[in-house]
């Protein structure tokens, strides 16, 4: 892809904090924030865990790898998983903890 | 790193029990009648998945009664990065490598069941163990595995460590072998045996290994779902293994009453050729046994789903772990989302019978706190001494799965219980001075999970 460019990356968490990384279009989102020194939860960093979910809110993602932790349902709605996300345009992401658990609740409540 | 102030006698490694050549006890009852009681506990301390920044860890919680730090995570080991989730761990050796001269029990093994990275912890100083050397997850990725999942030594002393899925995380499984070393030795058995893997036990007399079925960790790992299940991505069958061949003989499937088959336990025994498996799912006990001509697995316990208010499905109790006394004559188990631990009298292997239970925690222990502290989940992870006088547990099953069921769990963190048992009479108390909180660490509550005694486990001593 475009080699050289970088990303403005807006980190949006529930909390109300946010951050604005850059994202080299060759790195993952989460590679970036562990660059500037930003800690999000992470897992497997294969793509299978989902311990990484984010959430774009506006701009353009692509997946390095198949998203295998995500379902259909999930890449629909805008989930990410950011071990294996690159920006391909400026973006807004929620970050942290909670968003990996609005993938799946309790099924008997 | 410690926690607290290095006590003057600082316990270090001793002969070797029994007087035998290796390390461990010459036989179960060896065990029980040479053991003495446990003085820490080896626990999994976890931060994945959280926002807080901090690794995970091997925490050692001092459980010796007449300690001044008595319930306390005395020391924390942490691993080198984040992300891990330290979930299940063992010896590099144990009873079944009695007759190996110069091994030592002292080495444990911890994989990250998310990172595939394996980290090997030596405990040569107890209360102060060292991490000596971290095996990366792209050396495991080579062997088309990941997923550590169980650790167990194997006679000869090198260890074997189940891996539920391939190097991207889907099916198919397989073990992982790794030599005296610990440097990664292969594959252990030929591709393509299984598909589904999980928890393994083995019994090297009768040549035979019985290996479970949880899912492709991309499929438990986001967190638990019932379309998943409807479409027969858990797993419901058990293996058994030719242990010299490395092959599977033969294959049983639980049916939809073994749904999601975790935990395998034989007795002790090295005759023995009985053993329990829990179905999670189905909240299930299955007994299974060499019925000569072939294995056979057999449904004994059934835990009936309860109808709690407010949620719209009957709630399944969830046995999530169990265990076997080291005398074979007990099986405990945990219902982590009913909320009570399970004591029954296998006397008779095949036709358990209930001797007690223990409400704590979970979404109908009615639970009551402990010392004042709301405990945040259901019983999980159990360990009992060799004496079989002293059953222990924690709360937290999966971080995943924690957060669906118990979301308070990452805000409160783990407890660790105690229970008293009466073997003699089939009896359990709960000791309301035993309270070990995970919710109280400098860098915020931690999850815990799974518990090992430096002189031998109920659940990983094998007898050759």
């Amino acid at each position: 892809m475009s080699g050289g460019s970088v990303h403005e990356t807006v980190l949006s968490w529930s909390a109300g904090r946010e951050t604005v990384i850059g994202v080299r279009a060759d790195e993952s989102v989460l590679g970036a924030a562990e660059r500037a020194d930003l800690a999000l939860p992470f897992g497997c960093r294969t793509g299978a865990c989902a311990t990484c979910t984010g959430r774009v809110v506006d701009g353009w993602i692509e997946h390095t790898r198949p998203p295998r932790a995500l379902k259909d349902r999930h890449l629909a709605a805008g989930y990410v998983l950011l071990c294996i996300a690159e920006p391909r345009s400026d973006c807004r992401i929620e970050v942290g903890s909670d968003v990996r658990t609005e993938l799946v609740s309790n099924p008997w409540k | 790193m410690s926690d607290a102030r290095k006590p003057n006698e600082t316990s270090t490694d001793e002969a070797q029990p029994g007087g035998s050549e290796g390390p461990g006890y010459t036989t179960p009852q060896a065990a029980i009648e040479e053991s003495t009681p446990e003085k820490v506990a080896y626990v999994m301390g976890l931060y994945v998945g959280t926002d807080v920044d901090a690794p995970d860890f091997l925490g050692v919680v001092d459980v010796d009664p007449d300690s001044e730090s008595y319930t306390e995570v005395i020391d924390r080991v942490e691993m080198p990065n984040r992300g891990d989730e330290l979930h299940h761990f063992g010896w590099n050796a144990c009873s079944s490598s009695c007759h190996v001269e110069g091994l030592e029990r002292r080495h444990l093994v911890i994989p990250g069941q998310r990172s595939s990275r394996i980290h090997i912890v030596d405990t040569k100083d107890r209360r102060n163990p060292e991490l000596t050397k971290v095996i990366e997850p792209e050396e495991v990725f080579e062997h088309d595995l990941s997923a550590p999942h169980t650790v167990h030594c194997i006679p000869d002393g090198n260890v074997l460590i189940s891996m539920l899925g391939d190097r991207d995380g889907d099916l198919p499984g397989g073990f992982l072998a790794l030599d005296e070393d610990f440097e990664v030795e292969g594959r252990w058995e030929p591709p393509g045996e299984i598909e589904m893997n999980y928890d393994y036990w083995y019994q090297p007399r009768h040549d035979v290994m019985v290996s479970s079925e949880w899912a492709a960790p991309k499929t438990y790992y986001p967190g638990f779902d019932l379309d998943d299940v409807e479409a027969g991505d858990y797993g419901r069958r058990i293996h058994v293994w030719n242990w010299e061949d490395r092959t599977v003989e033969q294959t049983i499937d639980l049916g939809e009453e073994g749904l999601i088959p975790l935990e395998v336990r034989f007795l002790h025994s090295p005759e023995a050729t009985h053993g329990y498996v829990g179905a999670a799912l189905s909240s299930n006990v299955f007994h299974f046994h060499d019925a000569g001509d072939e294995w056979r697995a057999e449904r004994v316990i059934d835990v009936e789903a309860r109808e709690h208010d407010g949620w719209e499905m009957p709630v399944p109790g969830l046995v999530t772990d169990l265990l076997v006394s080291m005398d074979d004559r007990y099986l405990f188990f945990s219902n982590w989302l009913h909320g009570d631990v399970r004591m029954y009298d296998i006397s008779d292997p095949s036709n358990p019978r209930l001797a007690d239970r223990i409400w704590a925690g979970g979404h109908f222990g009615d639970p009551a706190p402990v010392q004042d502290r709301e405990l945040a989940g259901g019983p999980q992870m159990l360990q009992l001494s060799l004496d079989g006088e002293r059953l222990y547990w924690t709360t937290s099953l999966f971080s995943s799965w924690d957060d669906q069921f118990y979301p308070e769990e990452a805000e409160r963190g783990s407890v660790m219980l105690k229970a008293d048992v009466d073997p003699r009479r089939g009896t359990m108390q709960l000791d309301e001075e035993f309270l070990v909180d995970f919710g109280e660490l400098p860098a915020g509550p931690a999850r815990a999970h799974e518990i090992r005694w430096p002189d031998g486990d109920c659940t990983s001593d094998v007898w050759r």
